[in-house]
């Protein structure tokens, strides 16, 4: 045995020039490994795979003519796209393989944009040159950017969209949530049009709070604001007991008295015997339409708007309620509430009915000592090391800039720039996730606190945040879809005054400015008439049956209420057309009834709207009852017509009339003379 | 020439493996041979089979490597986002773990530069050509010098916390000391070995030993802000 | 089976052909050998016969021709290389991933040059230390010694520009460190910087001039420093076998 090795070993390597060539041999065969291992690669298995699957299906000849073996590719230089996705995922474009239960192979679901424009990395990030399923979906030390986790996907549409599409309502709602919660007071997130997301929670002044509540309260609120109302904007900060005791002290010092200075309580002025007058007037001037309440089931009921109040009597001092509610402009006129006119008596009813609403637990136990100096010197330290003022407008404290790091590219931030504590996942979605979380959990000396939100709203900042990213930063103009930027349009003159005063803009739109609550009101004067007009300022009546939120009556005087007409029918007049074009005397009764048959049958508008009180059922639109006494016929015909030529975004549907249809029902409609809103016809 | 019987001329003749060298001596010189004639192989098959045998054993370890393992490849270069640490490639990690230490003009010019020069005029200096074991004449003078000189550098070395550099230095101080207090005349194996070292096989072996030290503590042993690391810890 | 093996093989080297190409014909004597080796413009830069005591492995380890063959592998596989990678920002990542995930066997071509590089580095090092441990470097090879630090520094050079050229991450601050290194010398520092990057900063000028250093000016620079030093052992009295083991008595 021992010979034979030995024979063996001497015929291969028993002198050099037999050694050469056996070791030659060797290394000629581990050359071939390499060309070998290609043939065995993972794409070849799954296009194998791939047409195991279509050759059992129906439609097999066609779906093996789409077939195209080998590397496939989508390259589109100027976007930086070479995604080899389509190697593997082979039935993306299959309308066939719609049901097929590997996700691999599955069609791809529908949407707007062409597989071989956008390619695939675009939206779902991954590394598209990769071709192994290894490299291509996660996370690698050469490729940090896995695969979009489903739950994000919006994030990709966020990239290049700027402004809402209805398709993407989780991104839409992160985003709005980072300006209700106010993220980008102290981070900046900068848009790829350069434009900046900017916050909308309107946080309140505190350089005259100590007019307006207690250091007790201040010292419970800034505990645990969630404490005082579950709806609550400002976050938890988890503060000590004597941080929050000597922020209190320091945020009542620097408070100095409103000028000119609030009057103490009115007491010649009693409030309305009828202990349910309150509850009635709150409800007359809906304030519900902005502020929540609980009610006495516990539920809370209201607008998010305005802060919630059901604990209003604790938090602010009854002579400031009683000046807050007289006019709110004096203490704060930046103010989004509107200036109601409320008589004296009025005034100490709803104040009264608003003392009432208190929280008794959550100050009983609060029992601060006078304030010392170190204490005051120290509360000025922590406000200034949590910024604070990057909200709150506080005497003596400067808006800090930059407070927290900027997250313009944060979608697209390397792993290895971040660090992850335990239990969180090891991937960008996972870290942001957790910051957006619990901030506090990266290291209890972070600064950012405690945000008060659900799971989904979690999820929807994510996604908005994620969006993010050095693509959306960079790429080029063509390809972004601009956000619809509010003007800065402010009305002029006495009217603009008067308006101004109003609030208008907190709920209506005018001239692309203003809030989204109540109809547009840009062309308002070439819609409806003086008449009506004026009797809807002076007691506005409900037009739409399904909403809560209604027009309050302002108490406006008549010189006041001309004022308001005269400008709205002068300024805010179309130049499409004149509203005067259209008489109503040239309809003959004929063409009405020819328009109330397309009302009702061919174009079925009784599903949204009400033409009669007694027979409709259309909730979704304004009621129509009484269209003959409120609107110009040029508009209801121009209306018909193109309804997004005069409103943008309104959700009435382009119905594509013909010219004669139009004026039928613009007849019919304009026939529609009833007085008054469903309620008041049924009395 | 004159005389064919002296001379049998043959082509082909592998009668001697090493041929015989003929000297033609006039009667002026006195020949002294002081290099006997030795072995010789041809270096075709000989050498070259040998040399390709290894090299392509070599080839067989690099490609059974290549196959088994990636080269590194990380994210497309972004001069935004500066990894931390950001390394050299290995072979210059010794400098950069010296960069820590000194200034760069010292560690990234001066010292590179002066490892060159020395590596180069190392064959022009008859010291090094004659290499004489360092220890072996003026014990006591030498032992004076060379203790002055390696107590002087090791407190450069200290005052400038390069203790990584100052570790090296002492081992090999302390050997060079074990080969002082050796009698050459009565040491045995590894002493007798080192007491014939000369001076440059020191020089050498110091730089050798730093060079693997510092590369080393370059390559494994550091981490972000060139903090120390355990490699397996990573 | 050996026998017709050897048959053909001689018929194949007695072809007209064959003798027309390679001159020293058939036959194992000493004398074809060395027309083998004479004849041969790559070989003829070694000597006929080496001393017996340099050709085994102790003597040398053999570093010397390891080092001169991860070069060829080098050489070979670089070659390979050119033929995928475009020097620009930010192609030369992409080819770097189509080599990976599109080119057959594109990923054990990059390996094999990138650990080859990293093989050679050690390997002309180690040599160098093996030369110097065993006294190689004494006259009259103290030229030799001096081109192969110039080589040693060569090499160096090689693989440091080869660093750069996959444009990723590791190469980009690996060259960025370096560079900021040269900078440091005094008075024309931010100078040899600037020529060393064609610019202030590592960006598309220094990968192409890195790029230029690493498939021409260097290698060919390598090549002619090689033959130089191969053709000195020879010239120099061949691999340097030490002192004789005995010395030599007058005869």
């Amino acid at each position: 045995m021992k010979n034979q090795l030995k024979a063996v070993w001497q015929f291969f390597f028993g002198d050099s020039a037999r050694a050469f060539g056996s070791v030659s041999l060797i290394l000629l065969v581990l050359l071939a490994i390499s060309p070998a291992k290609n043939h065995f690669s993972q794409w070849r298995h799954y296009q194998k795979q791939y047409l195991h699957l279509i050759r059992g299906r129906a439609d097999a000849v066609t779906l093996e003519r789409h077939f195209q073996g080998g590397i496939q590719q989508i390259w589109i230089p100027e976007q930086q796209v070479t995604d080899r996705c389509t190697t593997c995922h082979l039935g993306l474009k299959e309308a066939s393989l719609a049901d097929v239960s590997a996700v691999a192979f599955r069609k791809h679901p529908v949407v707007p944009h062409s597989l071989t424009e956008f390619g695939c990395t675009t939206c779902h990030r991954g590394q598209g040159a990769a071709t192994t399923v290894e490299e291509a979906h996660n996370s690698t030390e050469q490729w940090e950017q896995p695969l979009l986790p489903a739950k994000y996907i919006e994030a990709g549409c966020g990239q290049c969209h700027l402004e809402k599409p209805t398709a993407t309502p989780f991104l839409n709602q992160g985003r709005d949530l980072i300006s209700s919660n106010g993220c980008t007071h102290c981070h900046t997130i900068k848009r790829g049009d350069g434009t900046y997301i900017l916050p909308d929670d309107d946080p309140p002044s505190l350089k005259h709070i100590a007019d307006k509540t207690t250091r007790e309260w201040i010292y419970a609120w800034i505990k645990d604001p969630q404490a005082y109302a579950g709806t609550a904007t400002m976050p938890n900060y988890h503060l000590r007991d004597d941080d929050a005791r000597d922020i209190s002290a320091f945020v009542i010092s620097q408070s100095t008295a409103l000028q000119p200075p609030i009057q103490p309580g009115q007491t010649d002025t009693k409030p309305a015997e009828d202990p349910a007058a309150g509850t009635s007037l709150y409800g007359q001037s809906f304030c519900a339409s902005c502020h929540a309440m609980q009610n006495a089931a516990g539920i809370l009921v209201g607008g998010n708007v305005g802060p919630e109040l059901t604990g209003i009597g604790t938090k602010a001092k009854p002579e400031w309620l009683q000046d807050w509610v007289a006019n709110p402009n004096h203490y704060d006129p930046g103010t989004m509430m509107p200036h109601y006119r409320f008589d004296a008596t009025q005034v100490a009813t709803l104040a009264g009915f608003l003392e009432s609403k208190t929280e008794p637990d959550l100050v009983a136990n609060v029992h601060l000592d006078p304030a010392t100096s170190p204490q005051i010197e120290h509360g000025k330290k922590l406000v200034v090391e949590n910024g604070c003022a990057s909200c709150h407008e506080i005497n003596g404290i400067k808006k800090p800039e930059n407070f927290a790091p900027e997250l313009s590219r944060i979608g697209s931030k390397p792993l290895s720039q971040l660090l992850f504590v335990e239990g969180v996942e090891h991937t960008l979605p996972g870290y942001v996730a957790a910051k957006v979380r619990s901030p506090r959990a990266f290291g209890p000396s972070l600064k950012m606190p405690q945000f008060n939100l659900t799971p989904l709203q979690i999820d929807a900042i994510t996604t908005a945040l994620l969006a993010q990213t050095d693509r959306s930063q960079t790429q080029p103009p063509a390809m972004r879809i601009a956000s619809v930027q509010q003007t800065k349009y402010e009305p002029a003159g006495h009217a603009g005054q008067l308006m101004g005063d109003l609030r208008c803009l907190t709920c209506h739109v005018i001239n692309g400015h203003g809030g989204d609550m109540a109809p547009d009101l840009t062309w308002e004067g070439t819609a409806v008439q003086r008449e009506w007009l004026t009797q809807f300022l002076k007691n506005p009546e409900t037009l739409r049956p399904a909403l809560i939120r209604r027009m309050p009556k302002f108490n406006l005087t008549d010189a006041e209420i001309t004022t308001l007409a005269d400008y709205m029918m002068t300024v805010y007049q179309t130049p499409q057309f004149d509203r005067d074009s259209l008489p109503v005397s040239e309809f003959s009764p004929a063409v009405v009834e020819q328009g109330r048959q397309l009302f009702y049958s061919k174009f079925a508008c009784q599903s949204c709207h009400i033409a009669d009180y007694a027979k409709d059922k259309g909730y979704i639109g304004p009621a129509l009852a009484g269209t003959g006494k409120r609107f110009y016929a040029a508009w209801i015909y121009h209306w018909l017509q193109d309804p997004q030529s005069l409103r943008p975004g309104t959700i009435e549907p382009n119905q594509h009339m013909t010219d004669d249809e139009a004026r039928s029902l613009t007849a019919f409609l304009m026939s529609l003379n009833a007085t008054g809103s469903k309620e008041a016809t049924k009395k | 020439m004159s005389d064919p019987k002296d001379f049998v001329a043959v082509l082909d003749s592998d009668a001697r493996r090493t041929p015989r060298r003929i000297a033609f001596i006039t009667k002026r010189t006195s020949p002294q041979v002081r290099v006997k004639d030795e072995d010789r192989v041809m270096t075709y098959p000989e050498v070259f089979f040998r040399a390709a045998v290894a090299i392509e054993v070599l080839a067989i370890a690099l490609v059974v490597i290549s196959l088994r393992w990636n080269a590194p490849l990380e994210e497309l270069a972004n001069p935004m986002h500066t990894p931390n640490p950001a390394k050299a490639p290995w072979y210059f990690l010794g400098l950069q773990e010296l960069l820590h230490y000194f200034p760069p003009v010292v560690a990234g010019v001066l010292i590179p530069g002066l490892v060159v020069m020395a590596l180069i005029i190392i064959p022009y200096f008859n010291i090094n050509v004659e290499a004489e074991g360092l220890w072996l004449r003026n014990r006591s003078r030498r032992l004076r010098i060379f203790g002055l000189v390696v107590v002087v550098f090791c407190i450069f070395l200290a005052v400038f916390d390069v203790w990584v550099a100052l570790a090296p230095t002492i081992i090999v101080a302390a050997f060079m000391l074990l080969a002082a207090r050796t009698d050459p005349q009565t040491a045995q194996g590894f002493q007798q070995w080192l007491v014939r070292k000369p001076l440059s096989f020191w020089i050498m072996t110091w730089f050798l030993v730093e060079l693997f030290v510092l590369t080393a503590i370059g390559t494994f042993f550091r981490g972000p802000g060139w903090s120390w690391v355990l490699p397996w810890r990573a | 089976m050996a026998n017709t093996l050897d048959q053909l093989v001689e018929q194949v080297r007695e072809n007209r052909i064959w003798r027309s190409i390679f001159r020293s014909g058939t036959g194992a004597s000493n004398l074809h050998r060395a027309l083998f080796v004479q004849q041969n413009v790559f070989l003829h830069l070694f000597s006929v016969k080496a001393r017996k005591r340099t050709v085994g492995f102790s003597a040398t380890w053999y570093l010397g021709a390891l080092t001169f063959g991860t070069f060829l592998i080098l050489v070979i596989t670089g070659i390979l290389l050119m033929l995928y990678y475009h020097p620009s920002v930010p192609q030369a990542y992409a080819d770097m991933k189509d080599l990976q995930f599109v080119v057959s066997s594109g990923v054990f071509l990059r390996n094999l040059h990138r650990w080859s590089a990293h093989a050679m580095v050690f390997l002309v090092f180690a040599h160098m230390f093996k030369v110097f441990y065993r006294g190689a470097y004494r006259p009259p090879r103290e030229f030799n010694w001096v081109i192969g630090v110039v080589l040693l520094l060569v090499t160096l050079l090689l693989s440091y520009t080869g660093y750069l050229l996959p444009w990723d991450q590791l190469a980009y601050w690996a060259v960025t460190v370096g560079s900021n290194i040269a900078s440091a010398v005094p008075v024309m520092g931010s100078k040899i910087r600037f020529l060393m990057l064609g610019g202030t900063a590592v960006n598309a000028n220094a990968l192409l001039r890195f790029y230029v250093l690493h498939c021409v000016i260097l290698p060919f620079t390598a090549t002619l420093l090689v033959a130089i030093h191969f053709w000195r052992i020879r010239k120099d009295g061949g691999i340097y076998a030490g002192e004789p083991a005995t010395k030599g008595k007058s005869e």
